[in-house]
């Protein structure tokens, strides 16, 4: 039995993605793994008085959104575990690749204006991933 | 070979260049406008474009723009004296010592206060009470913030109330920009209220000497007025969004909101809330204590909340934004340079012959001119380096006395805020915070929502302060 890791956000753009590994790791029989990574580097730019504790509260806004994709799994008689990471999406998704010993990454094609990627940075980025994982990455076509 | 013409001729030009600024700070014009006056006004340019166009962090910006003034006044006022532009103790003088200490004061208390959960525990309460219904629920949410933007400050609104937000309109089924866009507006408005609520408010209130009384009872009027047509905006906006609400909600999303609106620390809740009466009761009351300045009382509190509440300091140190305070600090000895060397009055000069004596043309300027540039670029540098402006219009048009200018100049920067999402920190922090949920806020997509309410409450602002004034 595999292990699937997809990287998730939530929102709209984000759950064709999410329909089609679930598809997937319901075909395979393989376990799947939703990951959130917290990053707050967006207010690196600004000197408004950033005193609430900015990180422990996005880290509950992924929670959710990881309870929402655990839903559409469980739709599919599919029950996917969640994990919350603070850092960059990059490093994390490397890490708990390794940690949990995925055999498979899933990303999601660019759908839409809301999408994370432009398709030859997701190109770039899948390729860079399947280097430091050793871990097979798999983009998701927009008719997957 | 055509490499080596070019590289030759930038030689040329660049030995040019440099030899005809020597030359001219050799033998500066006399009684014109001399090299510190061009000088202190680019570096304001350059400051003011690095904010505005998000080069780099805003305090480092505003940190080398400070840096730049002091040393081409000590380095190159050493070689050519026409080159100074403010000393390091003139300097000072120009920075609002009110401003930083308030600013600190509000954090400290703000940074305890938002660890006991009671803002999104209000959040909750109020997604229960609206039972369903998603107009209820959007106009409760949108005048909490508004509430909350006026009375702990705007940023802090958002970064409490926003994420909590995201996740009621995704568990109500409705586009999460239905609730953030018109929470991020509403706080732009509502911090107009009060003289903690947004910096503007704070710079021109703290300049003036006002107490908190005295800024409340001339904007907060006018902040609650506006509050009208927008709701009246974005209800029209989003009639389409609300009527698709879900009726039936997921029990396991019901249930992860419950628990990310929990009250965390009780004890501290009840602490900070009993503070947070004090320094309401003693900014209310301030003018009867010998005006008490509302740092002092921001500070008293904070002070207080510290010594009951006994957090470990150094991570309540850690907890306050010093960019903050040094982004303050640095704008104003970058400003101070401006006023030093006669740039400001230079303006001041030209906007004051285009008023002439006529102070509705300076008011409705004062309103406008603030309104449209806060939608493009910072508005704390605009709001810092518009002040010494309406200084001069104030003490030259009849009428201005009664500080109509000061209060064009407040609405004109917090509401033309609103316009884009470059216009002040809450928006460009929210815009953050929708795309950690999967949702990209666009410049257009803002537009579509900040530009109507924009002019809706800048008209509003207008004819009231010909009105009342």
């Amino acid at each position: 039995m595999g292990m699937i890791l997809c990287a998730t956000r939530g929102g709209e753009a984000s759950y064709p993605t999410q329909d089609a590994v679930i598809a997937l790791a319901k075909e395979q029989g393989d376990e799947l793994v939703f990951l959130y990574v917290v990053d707050i580097s967006f207010l690196n730019h600004t000197a408004a008085p950033l005193v609430v504790d900015v990180e422990s509260r996005l880290e509950k806004l992924g929670q959710f959104q990881l309870v929402m994709a655990q839903e559409r799994a469980a739709a599919q008689d599919i029950i996917a575990q969640t994990i919350v990471r603070k850092g960059h999406l990059r490093d994390e998704l490397v890490s708990v690749a390794k940690e949990i010993g995925a055999t498979l990454i899933v990303m999601g094609h660019s759908l839409g204006p809301d999408a994370a990627f432009e398709d030859l940075a997701l190109q770039v980025f899948a390729a860079d991933l399947k280097t430091k994982t050793g871990v097979e990455v798999r983009i998701l076509e927009k008719s997957d | 070979m055509k490499r080596y013409v070019l590289f030759g001729l930038a030689i040329v030009g660049i030995v040019s260049l440099v030899g005809g600024i020597w030359w001219l700070l050799a033998h500066p014009a006399e009684g014109g406008y001399g090299p510190s006056f061009f000088i202190s006004t680019s570096i304001f340019l350059l400051v003011f474009a690095a904010i505005s166009l998000r080069w780099m962090h805003e305090t480092a910006a505003a940190l080398l723009g400070a840096a730049a003034v002091w040393l081409v006044h000590y380095i190159g006022g050493t070689f050519f004296p026409a080159l100074h532009i403010i000393d390091f103790e003139e300097s000072m003088t120009f920075v609002d010592w009110n401003v930083i200490w308030l600013i600190m004061g509000m954090m400290i208390f703000m940074a305890m206060f938002s660890e006991t959960g009671a803002i999104n525990w209000v959040a909750f309460r109020t997604f229960r009470m609206a039972k369903g219904n998603a107009w209820l629920l959007m106009m409760s949410l949108v005048i909490l913030t508004a509430v909350l933007s006026a009375f702990l400050n705007d940023v802090t609104a958002i970064l409490l109330l926003v994420p909590l937000s995201i996740e009621i309109a995704q568990t109500v089924g409705i586009h999460p920009f239905a609730f953030v866009i018109p929470e991020v507006l509403a706080s732009n408005i509502g911090g107009a209220a009060t003289i903690i609520g947004d910096p503007p408010s704070t710079i021109v209130g703290s300049h003036l000497g006002l107490s908190f009384v005295e800024y409340l009872v001339n904007m907060a009027p006018i902040a609650i007025l506006c509050m009208v047509p927008f709701l009246v905006i974005i209800g029209f906006l989003y009639r389409r969004e609300l009527a698709g609400a879900k009726e039936q909600f997921s029990p396991a999303l019901i249930a992860r909101l419950e628990a990310d609106a929990l009250i965390t620390d009780v004890p501290l809740l009840r602490k900070a809330g009993l503070v947070g009466l004090l320094m309401m009761i003693l900014f209310f009351t301030g003018d009867y204590f010998g005006g008490i300045p509302p740092s002092v009382v921001a500070l008293s509190g904070a002070a207080i909340l510290v010594a009951w509440v006994r957090p470990d300091m150094h991570r309540m140190l850690r907890e306050v934004d010093w960019t903050t305070l040094i982004f303050f600090i640095s704008i104003f000895v970058v400003v101070g340079g401006l006023q030093a060397t006669g740039v400001i009055y230079w303006i001041a000069g030209k906007i004051g012959d285009l008023a002439g004596e006529m102070l509705k043309t300076a008011t409705v300027l004062m309103v406008w001119i603030p309104g449209v540039a806060s939608a493009i670029v910072a508005n704390i540098p605009f709001t810092v380096a518009s002040l010494p402006i309406a200084d001069f219009l104030t003490s030259t048009i009849p009428g201005a006395e009664n500080m109509v200018l000061y209060w064009a100049l407040i609405l004109g920067a917090d509401l033309g805020g609103n316009a884009t999402i470059l216009g002040s920190a809450p928006n460009i922090v929210a815009v953050g915070l929708l795309g950690q949920a999967g949702y990209r806020l666009g410049f257009g997509r803002f537009m579509r929502d900040g530009v109507p309410v924009t002019i809706a409450t800048l008209l509003l602002a207008t004819v009231w302060l010909l009105v009342r004034y």
